[in-house]
């Protein structure tokens, strides 16, 4: 609970510190927002020239842009400073952090806020309300939507806490980390009715890609509730495993002993 | 002869510098092979078994050629040109730039240069990997068996660079007079990665689409997608001189916004 609210305490700092430069901060976010619909578009041409794949019509594509959008910005708004944990490494600042009394991966991950994030938030929840709509989701569907925006919110957060623990393991973390993420985030915003097969298994057991668009995509469409099961227990596993990654990667961190006052 | 040597000096000492560099680095040349597999991999599978359940042909085109073509995307991306619009604004906003300029060499050529020399090294290792993986893979479309591809391949790749580098500059240059380049650069680099193939290859486009890639700058700086499809080989002059007008435009551009931003630069001491 101390940690929760240390953490509120800390994005809400990090929120009033980057609005005070409003028209950066605005443009940000709208500059972020128009960026995101350009997905749209290109899944939306594709299904025009390829047709309906795996029962996936423009509605999925619009959900599927919606919650990899709304997980993305969430983490990476409020726990930017985990993005730029690589840095941290390199530069001797990680030190600062180990000495803190707070919990270390909150610490952080609330140490900086990613503005543009917000754009893709917006974009995310608009994305889910014109989907929701289009399709007439009942009571039930926009709740599944709901639920499905938290746990495909807490895959995201393991994998990200997995992928720059490798910054731990690495010189050149910064471009280690950089191609691990578009390896797991890439696939996340592709057409999901086109993994079939190995693909499809690879990309929701091994790297947990679909967990965070595709299936709950799936989900909220054909209410199904045995893959609702599934991604909830992956996505308990899989946040279990990275704080053990996490820990065990920390354990390999040396002091530069650099003096540093905070970045 | 001297002047001519002087002005090789600068590009080759960075060039060669930075591919030294990059050889300190294996693991960067690794995971770079590895994006690119597992981007590109990841949407030629995707591909291969769209196309499967299509019968093999969507809008007159097979698989081999979008495969060529997407893959085409995904290595010249590697050369990381569109990165000297983020390096122009951390010169700016750090104040770098103030020493870059009482530097007696051309800040934008040493920009330009140092951007290509960053990916040099990447880009022809993991070029090279991938291509024999693909040619051993897929084959190779008989379109890039002509005696026209390889020549013109060669000129299109280097016309698409300079426009490249050109067009990020451009982005980069905003940072003169805008605190936080970023959403432009966001909004530049997906009208390129729709225009030029990368998700979804140009043979897939819609006419209007298609039309707007061909006359787009954005879709002008990839044109080297487009060089595996039939068309290629009876029009690839014209897609040349649609590059060459529009490098000529955006350096014109770049060049009165340099000289605009030197008149405007103010350093604050300290």
């Amino acid at each position: 609970m101390k940690e929760l609210k240390f953490a509120l305490y800390a994005i809400k700092k990090n929120i009033q510190s980057s609005a005070e430069l409003r028209t950066s901060f605005l443009m940000n976010i709208v500059g972020m927002a128009i960026n995101n619909t350009a997905f749209i578009f290109l899944w939306i041409f594709f299904v025009k020239s390829v047709g309906i794949i795996g029962g996936w019509t423009i509605y999925d594509i619009i959900a599927l842009q919606g919650f990899t959008a709304v997980c993305f910005g969430i983490i990476f708004s409020a726990g930017y400073g985990i993005r730029k944990l690589a840095d941290y490494v390199a530069s001797g600042a990680f030190d600062r952090f180990m000495l803190s009394p707070k919990n270390l991966l909150v610490r952080i991950a609330t140490s900086s806020f990613g503005v543009s994030a917000l754009g893709d938030i917006v974009f995310g929840i608009v994305c889910l309300g014109i989907y929701a709509f289009l399709i007439h989701a009942t009571i039930y569907q926009i709740l599944l939507i709901a639920l499905l925006v938290l746990i495909s919110t807490i895959v995201f957060l393991a994998a990200v806490i997995v992928i720059y623990s490798m910054c731990f393991y690495f010189t050149d973390a910064s471009s280690v980390t950089y191609g691990l993420f578009q390896l797991f985030f890439a696939p996340a915003m592709f057409h999901g009715g086109a993994f079939q097969g190995a693909m499809r298994f690879i990309f929701t057991f091994a790297i947990p890609s679909l967990l965070i668009g595709a299936l709950p995509v799936e989900i909220v469409r054909d209410i199904s509730l045995e893959k609702l099961l599934l991604v909830s227990i992956l996505a308990i596993f899989w946040f279990v495993f990275s704080i053990k990654i996490f820990n065990r990667a920390v354990k390999k961190y040396e002091s530069s002993n650099f003096m540093t006052f905070g970045q | 002869m001297k002047e001519i040597r002087k002005k090789f000096r600068l590009p080759t000492k960075i060039l060669k510098t930075l591919i030294k560099d990059s050889f300190q680095y294996p693991a960067r040349l690794i995971i770079d092979t590895f994006t690119v597999i597992g981007r590109c991999g990841v949407l030629l599978v995707l591909y291969w078994s769209v196309f499967r359940l299509n019968n093999g042909v969507i809008n007159g085109t097979t698989f081999i050629f979008s495969a060529w073509s997407i893959f085409f995307y995904f290595s010249f991306s590697t050369l990381r040109l569109r990165e000297i619009s983020k390096l122009m604004m951390e010169d700016i906003q750090t104040g770098n730039v103030e020493i870059l300029f009482s530097k007696p060499i051309s800040y934008l050529s040493y920009r330009m240069w140092w951007q290509v020399g960053s990916g040099l090294y990447s880009f022809v290792v993991v070029t090279i990997v991938t291509s024999i993986a693909l040619i051993l893979i897929l084959g190779i479309p008989s379109t890039m068996t002509f005696g026209i591809f390889l020549p013109s391949l060669v000129l299109t790749f280097i016309c698409a660079s300079v426009l490249t580098l050109f067009l990020y500059s451009i982005v980069g240059l905003l940072s003169f007079w805008v605190e936080d380049i970023n959403p432009v650069f966001w909004i530049v680099d997906k009208a390129v990665m729709i225009l030029g193939g990368s998700y979804l290859p140009i043979a897939l486009f819609p006419p209007f689409l298609y039309k707007i890639s061909l006359f787009s700058p954005f879709g002008a700086s990839q044109f080297v997608t487009h060089t595996v499809y039939r068309s290629w080989q009876t029009n690839w002059y014209q897609f040349v001189g649609i590059q060459l007008f529009w490098i000529i435009l955006t350096g014109l551009v770049v060049y009165f916004m340099f000289r605009k931003a030197k008149q405007k630069l103010s350093v604050n001491g300290g």
